[in-house]
């Protein structure tokens, strides 16, 4: 089990609190002798303002991870901070409230509503929160996103690759402390996949956004700073500046 | 296939039950009916038969104004072999109350009660009746009126002279109407024949003779019966009412039926079409159109079969329930015990599996033209997508519309008043109702966007999201949305045209008829004997706290071979109290020697101004009057209407059959009422009406009809929302994972839930809303079809509560789909189909 502990500095603010963590994490699955035990007490944390994948094989516990993290799913055990919240702490209503206010989120596939317009879709999560839309920042994002001419579309109207990047603007318009995207290229072709990946990658670096990324996709977590390996659910490796070469070396090694 | 079915059955148990429950009502309602009106159609076959099983044999007159006279009684006495014989007797005998004065609007009838083995009633308290002041009451005339065995009381006889009686029994007079409706005091035979005046005897019950002498004693004018016959004719007689209420019950199961039908073809509707890539899989590894078609159908077989036997078990409970109910309220209905016959059972099945297969035909239809590459295409969302009417619809939308508005107009506006042109007002709203069923789904968009206005400006995003949702789905929104516009639909079009009835009463009496108190004889006595004294009115004139007192006499006679009424008022009434409106000539014209015609008299006499009658007066004399002029509108006089001095001499003197008064100007309306109580005490038989009486006496029965109304289509209301919580329940199984999406978005719970209710609140009021506007356009259209110059009146705020309370009740139909939305776990719908 390779291990590199060097301090990580990428990404730029690298302050000391972590954007989220989990200390001892375990989800199990059912009870008795049915019981899956998804996670097995995973402390990992994720810096502000950084772009970390989080990879596994399948049935590695990657999503549930994700899930966890992003107050989607209770865990069984230990516990996940979202800044200096912790959030097993929370009601559902809280917890609700927390996601709308301090998370954004990119899924695989039906992201969207669709009976709303692109545009509608972005807004979401402001309109749920009631927060007033800041309209500068709003056209800074469809403007890097590439959507202006799309807004009024609704998504059946729009390509794989243009429903992801809605998502991503509407993860980014309401500036989370945390997007959380669970295998956001994983319905794209390779040159839509790499747009979104190349848009994810600019808001971290540009921006200073943090992300949190579940993908199987060597190429996809290329994009990312660091990468997180996940077996049997717990966290057996992690890889800074990746490339596609040295992630598949390392799952690789994982699967052997 | 058959198999896969079943299976298909078992997955989809829950969302198929809400259409199984609105097939169990439907054919409850159904079931209760007949089980309701047989067992009363069998409790009295038993109480006949066993009350004829007395007799062995009886007499009964051929012509029901020609009883059976004393000397036939006579001669049936003397028969050989008879052993006992009664003549019946039942005629008008007014019994007075602790007051003094004749209880209830019409006259008690007058029994003769016999001693021995042909005493058909039951004997509760005492005995039967002896001599000439024995008297026994009916039970409930008794217990209504405070009378026991051993109390003194008074009965009239026809010359309205008191008779005082001693009360010797109570008696149960069974399920006599007349009887049972008017209250009944017995005597005995003689007694009875003195009291009630009776010339002749109604039934003659023999004990012990042989048929054939029988019948000669008995002669041409009656006929002979079996004590079996008796009781199959008697059964026969009184049967009729309740044939009458399974005809009336069963058209507003008819309704319930055509609701259910709808929200079982919304089921299979959306079942289908979420289940395409099922049906194309089937298809893919090789079922034919034919096996898909008939797979579909044999589910609804089987949703048919539950939903019926279900409905069967409620429907005999619904029925012992209602007769359990109709006899608590005292209305004494002869027990036999519940009657569930196989022609029910074999009924019910029928309807409930024909109705369930029929809706599932084509949603059958549309499963077979599943494509099986559909199976491999990319999910896309079913029933979604703007919906556009193809040219069948919008020909059918044009054809039904156009045609029934054009029938409805031609009907409210062109027919002569009266039944026609209100069945043509039916015709014409069921045709207009087709059309606008096939066009729901195009309104359902705008309608949607209306009601959902105030949602979506206030409702926050929810209230966007349920308003776009409501009309993401044209045509499964225009289903939901119609089931309730039947029901919400006719109960404003009784609503409306009760408070037009209401209306147009009110109207009447203020304009054309506008007295305070009305005197008469009870009701339905003989016209002879229906009179009030003329003295009452002289001693009312004499009265400075009255006004207008107004004598109304009448009087039948023959005109042109016809029998007519000929009518006289108190010349100073004319103008005043009375104000009939002149189709033709008028009042100026109406002079001694002329007279003035009704138009319906008018029209079958072939009479105008200037025409003549012969009038056919007392000991035959033939008068010929002129026809001074043609009068409409509502008012008491009908017939024809002759100058008071003109009558008098033409019939000679006779008394008023009304009286009527009005509170002279400056006294008090309490004051006058005493006044003219203490005017009526010598006069124990006549009854005394006030028009604010009448006007709420008329008020509460239309209200009572209502209520019966009301009660019987909140049956299909309910199945209606049975439509929408199913809708939605199947879009929220359809949009698990968009719900999911939102829940991580940040949409909590209590949003969810709003969200929910709201779209069910925005479908609901769809329903009523076009329901409220349908039923408002054909009251008024029937309204006008019924009279000329028929009032119209909307009671807004009763229509405003249906609109509310259906928007209450859509949301509470919310609750059950609101809960499996929220109790979904957010990650397993997002990562599972």
């Amino acid at each position: 089990m390779t291990s590199t502990s060097a301090p990580q500095t990428h990404g730029g603010v690298g302050t000391a609190a972590p954007a989220v963590r989990a200390e001892g994490v375990s989800k199990v699955y059912g009870t008795g002798d049915a019981a899956v035990h998804a996670l097995r007490g995973v402390d990992v944390a994720f810096d502000a303002g950084a772009f970390t994948a989080i990879m596994g094989p399948s049935g590695s516990g990657k999503s549930t991870l994700l899930h966890c993290l992003a107050g989607l799913d209770v865990v069984s055990g230990g516990r996940v901070f979202l800044g200096e919240t912790d959030i097993g702490a929370l009601n559902d209503r809280r917890l609700t409230l927390l996601r709308r206010e301090r998370a954004g989120f990119v899924f695989q596939a039906f992201n969207l509503l669709p009976t709303l317009t692109a545009e509608q879709n972005i807004l979401l999560p402001l309109d749920l929160a009631g927060r007033r839309v800041d309209r500068a920042w709003f056209d800074q994002v469809v403007a890097t996103v590439g959507l202006r001419d799309r807004l009024r579309h609704r998504p059946a109207e729009l390509s794989g690759g243009q429903q992801q990047r809605v998502a991503c603007a509407r993860a980014l318009v309401a500036r989370p402390e945390v997007i959380f995207a669970d295998e956001p290229t994983g319905n794209l072709d390779s040159r839509a996949g790499a747009e979104v990946l190349g848009f994810l990658r600019a808001s971290v670096r540009e921006l200073g956004q943090t992300i949190v990324m579940v993908t199987h996709d060597p190429v996809a977590a290329s994009y990312a700073d660091r990468v997180v390996f996940l077996r049997d659910g717990r966290i057996v490796d992690e890889l800074f500046d990746p490339v596609p070469a040295s992630v598949l070396d390392r799952l690789a090694a994982l699967e052997g | 296939m058959l198999r896969t079915t079943l299976a298909g059955l078992l997955a989809h148990k829950v969302r198929l039950l809400l259409s199984t429950l609105a097939i169990t009502l439907g054919v409850g309602f159904i079931v209760g009916t007949f089980v309701l009106t047989d067992s009363v159609d069998r409790g009295v076959a038993v109480t006949f038969a066993k009350s004829a099983d007395k007799v062995d044999a009886a007499v009964l007159p051929r012509e029901a104004d020609e009883p059976v006279t004393p000397q036939t009684l006579d001669a049936i006495r003397r028969v050989p072999g008879v052993t006992a014989v009664h003549g019946m007797v039942k005629g008008d005998a007014p019994l007075l109350g602790r007051d003094g004065r004749a209880v209830g609007d019409f006259p008690t009838v007058g029994l003769s009660v016999p001693q021995g083995p042909l005493l058909r009633y039951d004997v509760r308290r005492g005995r039967v009746p002896h001599g000439p002041s024995d008297v026994v009451l009916d039970q409930r005339t008794a217990s209504r009126h405070g009378f026991a065995v051993g109390d003194t009381v008074t009965v009239l006889d026809p010359a309205d002279r008191p008779h005082r009686f001693t009360v010797t029994g109570l008696i149960d007079v069974g399920i006599d109407p007349d009887a049972n409706f008017q209250g009944a005091v017995g005597f005995d035979p003689a007694t009875a024949r003195r009291m009630t005046g009776a010339k002749g005897f109604t039934e003659v019950d023999v004990l012990g003779a042989d048929a054939a002498a029988l019948t000669t004693a008995a002669g041409a004018a009656n006929r002979v019966l079996s004590g079996d016959a008796l009781a199959a004719e008697l059964t026969r007689e009184n049967g009729a009412d309740a044939d009458v209420i399974r005809t009336g019950l069963l058209l507003f199961a008819f309704v319930a039926m055509l609701v259910s039908a709808l929200v079982i073809y919304n089921t299979f509707s959306i079942l289908i079409t979420q289940r395409m890539r099922e049906m194309a899989l089937l298809r893919c590894v090789g079922a034919t159109r034919r096996q898909v078609f008939r797979g579909v159908l044999a589910e609804a077989v089987v949703v048919g079969l539950v939903g019926s036997l279900l409905g069967l078990a409620a429907g005999a409970l619904l029925g012992l329930g209602a007769l359990a109910a109709i006899n608590a309220a005292g209305a004494g209905l002869p027990s036999a015990g519940v009657v569930l016959t196989p022609l029910t059972i074999a009924l019910a099945l029928f309807v409930g599996i024909v109705v369930t297969v029929g809706a599932a035909v084509l949603p059958a239809r549309a499963a077979t033209r599943v494509a099986p590459v559909a199976a491999l295409r990319a999910e896309q969302e079913p029933g979604g997508g703007r919906f556009r009417p193809g040219p069948l619809r919008l020909g059918v939308t044009a054809l039904f519309g156009v045609g029934g508005l054009a029938i409805t107009v031609f009907a409210a506006g062109f027919l002569e008043k009266g039944q026609v042109a209100l069945f043509s007002v039916a015709l014409g709203g069921t045709v207009l109702f087709l059309g606008v069923l096939a066009l729901m789904p195009v309104l359902v968009g705008p309608l949607g966007r209306v009601a959902g206005a105030v949602p979506a400006r206030f409702g926050g995003v929810p209230g966007r999201l349920a308003v776009a949702n409501a009309r993401r789905s044209p045509r499964r929104t225009a289903t939901t949305t119609i089931a309730l516009t039947v029901g919400v639909g006719l109960m404003s079009l009784f609503a409306v045209i009760a408070a037009s009835s209401k209306e147009q009463t009110d109207r009447r009496l203020a304009d054309q008829f506008p007295v305070d108190f009305q005197v008469s004889a009870q009701l339905g006595r003989d016209s002879d004997t229906a009179r009030v004294p003329h003295a009452l009115a002289t001693a009312l004139r004499a009265r400075p706290e009255l006004d207008a007192v107004t004598e109304h006499r009448w009087h039948e006679t023959r005109i042109a071979g016809e029998e007519r009424t000929v009518t006289a008022v108190t010349p100073s009434a004319w103008g005043t109290v009375v104000r009939p409106e002149f189709r033709a000539g008028s009042l100026a014209a109406f002079r001694s020697g002329t007279a003035i015609v009704d138009e319906e008299t008018a029209k079958s006499l072939n009479l105008r101004t200037g025409s003549e009658i012969a009038l056919r007066g007392k000991k035959g004399a033939e008068t010929k009057v002129k026809v001074a002029g043609v009068f409409g509108g509502d008012t008491p006089l009908s017939g024809v209407v002759v100058p008071e001095p003109d009558f008098l001499g033409y019939f000679g003197p006779q008394d008023p059959s009304r009286i009527y008064a009005k509170v002279a100007e400056g006294a008090d309306e309490d004051t006058a009422r005493a006044v003219m109580e203490k005017e009526l005490r010598p006069y124990p038989s006549v009854i005394l009406g006030s028009s604010a009486e009448m006007k709420a006496e008329l008020n509460k029965a239309i209200d009572m009809i209502l209520m019966v109304f009301a009660g019987l289509l909140g049956l299909a209301i309910l199945i209606a929302l049975f439509g929408i919580a199913n809708t939605l329940t199947l879009s929220v199984v359809e949009r698990t994972r968009e719900s999911a999406l939102l829940r991580a978005l940040g949409l909590t719970k209590r949003q969810l839930r709003r969200m929910l209710s709201l779209e069910a609140l925005i479908m609901a009021v769809i329903g009523a809303a076009t329901g409220v506007v349908l039923g408002i356009a054909f009251a008024w259209a029937a309204t006008r079809a019924m009279t000329e110059e028929a009032a119209f009146a909307v009671p807004y705020a009763q229509i405003a509560l249906f609109i509310a309370l259906s928007a209450v009740a859509g949301t509470a139909a919310s609750f059950l789909p609101s809960r499996r939305a929220t109790k979904a776990s957010i990650v397993e719908s997002l990562t599972h189909d």
